[in-house]
């Protein structure tokens, strides 16, 4: 891995629901990846990969590649889950609801949430759909044993998912192996009506 | 507002020493201003009202440039380049150039958006955003949103500017509310069921669809159907866009 993942990962409160802001896709998996190694050391944490399709199974091959562990036996006893994003944005709440149900129904003592995100993408809900999601996955980990990773790419995602996703539906920012608690966020009971209804229309932003 | 043509171009500021990232510089250096306007006004979040509007016609992808800690802009990313040969984006220094622009203004507003981009430079805030809908013919630019953040004095600034467009329409100023095959978004209430018009209240409380079911007491996959029904009735592309047709319409109180 490059130096860009931390070396030393901050404490993150449990539960916690915290944006990364990241350049990039390699930086992504970078600091994706050594979180997800850190949760594996403890063999009473679980993982959940969560995201387009594809991409938790992407994100473990690369942690076998370069790690030489064998996470098969993981994922067939259900420590490893990879969850899917749908378009409809309900369905992908539910996605994640019942994965981390079974997980507390499993008596983990933490679970690792990593939340691959995307912008605008055909698998994924439109972005104020997503938005709202973000926000009411503040809410399902309220109470939880969970510790939820958002990494946003601020080289490529447009100024609205930073401003509006990352830094107002999350409560903690994690940059440059900080964490830092955030003072833009939005509560979930705000969120719907500060920010979703007064949005500008999202889809007129050309992404790339 | 007039900010004339000078403002016409879409900015976005992003970070560096947030990342502690070496980023490769373009040749773009720019000077700080030395403005020393409170920070004050700048870490104070403003939204703009109905009056300013918030519809986003047209946008464009803006450049990416590194602000170092003793105010120097330096360009650095692929949108720049990519957007150099446009005629109206800036040929001067941007953070001078904004600054002056928005300085010239008695406007509070405006005269907060200085402040924001002068506390940036001066490393007492380390993000903010403003968003703009303008109108390339009248040069008449409308803030919509401000938003900035105190830190720890290094950070991201993020500026997105909406160019091109015209007067918002009651329409404009809710998300993704789009044309919908000559049918009014009236007509499309008048069709939900009572129970539509039940779920439909619930869904602009926030509730998904399972906490809908819940309070209901009618299974989650008949709420999902509501849900759906109501999305295309309503002719939304998404469950927010149908909960912002109901509040737009009056269908719905706001929480």
């Amino acid at each position: 891995m490059t130096g860009v993942a931390p070396a030393a990962w901050p404490e993150l409160p449990i539960p916690s629901h915290a944006s990364l802001l990241a350049w990039g896709t390699d930086e992504i998996r970078d600091v994706s990846l050594s979180f997800i190694t850190q949760g594996l050391d403890h063999p009473d944490e679980a993982l959940f990969c969560f995201g387009r399709p594809g991409i938790g199974e992407l994100l473990l091959r690369d942690l076998e590649r370069r790690t030489g562990r064998d996470l098969s036996s993981d994922h067939r006893e259900g420590r490893i889950v990879l969850g899917k994003s749908d378009p409809d944005v309900d369905r992908q709440l539910e996605n994640v609801v019942g994965p981390l149900e079974t997980f507390r129904e499993k008596g983990f003592r933490v679970v690792r949430f990593i939340g691959i995100v995307a912008w605008n993408a055909p698998d994924f809900p439109p972005p104020e759909d997503f938005l709202w999601f973000e926000s009411k996955v503040t809410e399902v980990l309220e109470g939880s044993r969970v510790i939820c990773l958002c990494p946003y790419d601020i080289a490529n995602m447009p100024a609205r998912a930073i401003a509006y996703g990352a830094l107002e539906a999350h409560p903690f920012v994690l940059s440059g192996g900080k964490l830092r608690a955030n003072p833009l966020f939005i509560p979930p009971d705000r969120y719907l009506r500060d920010r979703l209804l007064d949005l500008p229309r999202l889809e007129a932003a050309p992404d790339r | 507002m007039s900010l004339g043509p000078r403002l016409e171009h879409n900015l976005r500021i992003v970070p560096f020493n947030w990342m502690g990232r070496a980023i490769q510089p373009r040749n773009k250096a720019l000077k700080r201003d030395s403005a020393t306007r409170s920070a004050g006004e700048a870490q104070t979040r403003i939204m703009g009202g109905a009056d300013t509007g918030r519809s986003a016609v047209d946008s464009q992808r803006g450049g990416i440039a590194v602000i170092g800690s003793d105010g120097t802009v330096t360009w650095t990313d692929e949108a720049w380049t990519s957007t150099d040969d446009q005629d109206d984006l800036p040929r001067v220094p941007i953070g001078a150039n904004l600054l002056d622009a928005y300085r010239d203004y008695a406007d509070p507003r405006t005269r907060a958006i200085a402040s924001a981009i002068t506390a940036v430079f001066d490393g007492t805030a380390t993000y903010f955003e403003i968003e703009h809908r303008a109108d390339r013919e009248s040069q008449t630019s409308f803030l919509t949103s401000v938003a900035a953040l105190r830190g720890d004095g290094a950070g991201v600034v993020l500026i997105t500017r909406v160019v091109g467009g015209r007067e918002p329409t009651n329409r404009d100023r809710m998300p993704n509310v789009r044309a919908t095959g000559g049918q009014s978004a009236g007509n499309g209430v008048e069709r939900l069921t009572p129970r539509e018009r039940e779920v439909l209240d619930l869904m602009a409380l926030g509730l998904d669809n399972r906490a809908i079911a819940a309070k209901l007491g009618i299974e989650y996959t008949t709420v999902r159907g509501h849900v759906r029904s109501v999305i295309e009735k309503l002719g939304a592309r998404s469950r927010l866009e149908a909960v912002a047709r109901a509040y737009q319409g009056g269908w719905v109180r706001k929480p």
